[in-house]
């Protein structure tokens, strides 16, 4: 369990967030939406630690080396090939240099990276650094899952693919994620709980979300379920609300 | 290769043809032998160097001197940027002395460094280390300063601290700009050495063109020249080689 209380932050004069709380359950997946601008990777960078507080605390059952997190940017070593990459993740946790290796290339070939273990960053397209990026952050075994909008850069088919991946590797470990995302499509088929975030400055939480969508699920197929089109309508509708009626 | 090899024929046939010239004007009576002799007389020079066995001690004086400042300068200015970089305070403090040294023509200090570190081995070196550290240290001083702070996180949100950050991120980052200005660094060892041996010393390529202007030599001076030439290119070529085998993850 991941919970966050009554979190304040601000840049400087400008503040960001205010009375934030918000709570992620152990082994659920629960997004975090709101307009752009609003403080959700604040937020999420606070919960990290690499952001500090005003005020309020984030407290959890987890040590700092079972969360694992997933930016935007893949961030990988670009002097490291995709094995040491992902070695890197597990030798930092103190596993040495030949398991960190042998369980690397595991996970690059679960991750569909098979033959490219000894590629540089450079020689890899985007999908496959963000599956690299993946492959680092799940060989960690991490309890918790923090992403700030990790396949935003990715086109819709190698998205969907990776999206499905990760799903797929949440849903059997018992994995909980707490996802920053702009996508309220993609928020909807992954999450179990969804939170929205209020306009900033002082952005709270304008609502709260329970999806009861069935599990194990399909992010591409779960969309052409009765229930998705109606929540999603009622998340859109809060949503454009928040952002003046300017969303549409 | 195959696409630079008929580059490389054509500047080495327009090389030849300025050689040519150069010899057909001397042979014909155009150029005074004092001032400029035909490239026949210098290659001539330069083979009596060899095998009359004259250079050697020159050649090792010299290359003694400018690898010993490049080795030396390397570290201090690398070790010195990393510290000034990651530690404010030595920042503050280092950086005002090293623009002020880099704002002067740092051979002005041979003289200097002759009544310091007499007419030996060791004013040369130090000539040499005190123009490689000062572009060492801007160079990793402004490149560590400019690290991808994504690489940073990265490494932190793993649960790195600063030991891993400097070797998995500064060191593989000052490596690839330390290698990117090693033949800027070659040349100024070079200067360093023979600027040093030109201004007071007993050998060395400096002292050769030193004695070798002293006596209006001048197919010896353009010899030497050719010499320096000749050896920084080869230098160059090994640099090469090391930045392409250490930065093959650049492409």
């Amino acid at each position: 369990m991941l919970r966050v209380k009554e979190l304040a932050l601000s840049y400087g004069t400008t503040p960001v967030l205010e009375g934030v709380s918000l709570e992620v359950p152990t082994g659920k997946f629960v997004s975090l939406v709101g307009p752009s601008g609003s403080g959700k990777s604040s937020l999420l960078r606070a919960v990290i630690g690499l952001e500090k507080p005003l005020a309020g605390n984030v407290t959890g059952d987890f040590d700092a080396g079972e969360i694992g997190i997933l930016f935007q940017d893949d961030a990988l070593l670009p002097w490291r090939d995709a094995e040491q990459n992902v070695a890197l993740g597990l030798r930092l946790k103190g596993v040495d240099q030949g398991s960190a290796l042998a369980t690397a290339r595991q996970w690059l070939t679960r991750l569909g990276l098979y033959g490219l273990s000894e590629r540089w960053p450079r020689q890899l397209s985007g999908g496959q650094r963000k599956r690299v990026a993946l492959a680092q952050v799940l060989a960690r075994e991490p309890k918790l899952l923090l992403m700030d909008e990790p396949f935003a850069s990715l086109d819709a088919i190698v998205r969907a693919r990776v999206t499905g991946d990760l799903v797929r590797l949440v849903e059997q470990r018992g994995i909980s994620v707490l996802l920053v995302t702009h996508d309220l499509e993609e928020a909807l088929a992954l999450s179990d709980t969804i939170y929205l975030l209020s306009h900033g400055p002082r952005a709270q939480i304008a609502g709260r979300y329970d999806v009861t969508l069935p599990r194990p699920r399909d992010p591409m197929t779960v969309r052409t379920h009765p229930d998705f089109a109606p929540l999603l309508a009622r998340l859109w509708a809060d949503l454009s609300r928040e952002v003046g009626g300017r969303a549409a | 290769m195959n696409k630079r090899l008929p580059v490389l024929l054509r500047q080495a046939a327009g090389l030849a043809a300025i050689v040519a010239f150069w010899q057909w004007a001397a042979a014909a009576g155009h150029l005074n032998p004092l001032y400029m002799p035909a490239p026949s007389s210098v290659a001539a020079v330069l083979i009596e160097l060899f095998v009359g066995g004259t250079i050697w001690p020159h050649l090792i004086a010299t290359f003694s001197a400018a690898l010993g400042g490049l080795v030396i300068g390397l570290g201090v200015g690398s070790a010195l940027g990393v510290a000034a970089a990651l530690t404010p305070y030595l920042g503050e403090l280092l950086e005002p002395v090293m623009i002020g040294l880099n704002a002067v023509p740092r051979v002005v200090l041979a003289p200097l460094f002759v009544i310091w570190f007499g007419i030996g081995l060791g004013s040369k070196v130090a000539l040499a280390v005190i123009l490689v550290s000062v572009l060492v240290f801007f160079t990793v001083f402004t490149g560590i300063r400019g690290v991808d702070r994504r690489l940073v996180e990265r490494v932190t949100t793993l649960g790195g601290g600063w030991r891993d950050l400097l070797r998995e991120v500064y060191l593989p980052s000052v490596t690839a700009w330390v290698l990117g200005n090693l033949k800027v660094a070659v040349g100024f060892a070079f200067t360093g050495a023979v600027v040093g041996e030109f201004v007071a010393s007993t050998k060395g390529l400096g002292y050769l063109l030193s004695f070798a202007q002293s006596n209006y030599n001048s197919a010896l001076m353009i010899a030497l020249i050719v010499l320096i030439m000749g050896f920084v290119l080869l230098i160059f070529a090994l640099t090469g080689w090391l930045e392409r085998r250490l930065l093959r993850w650049r492409g």
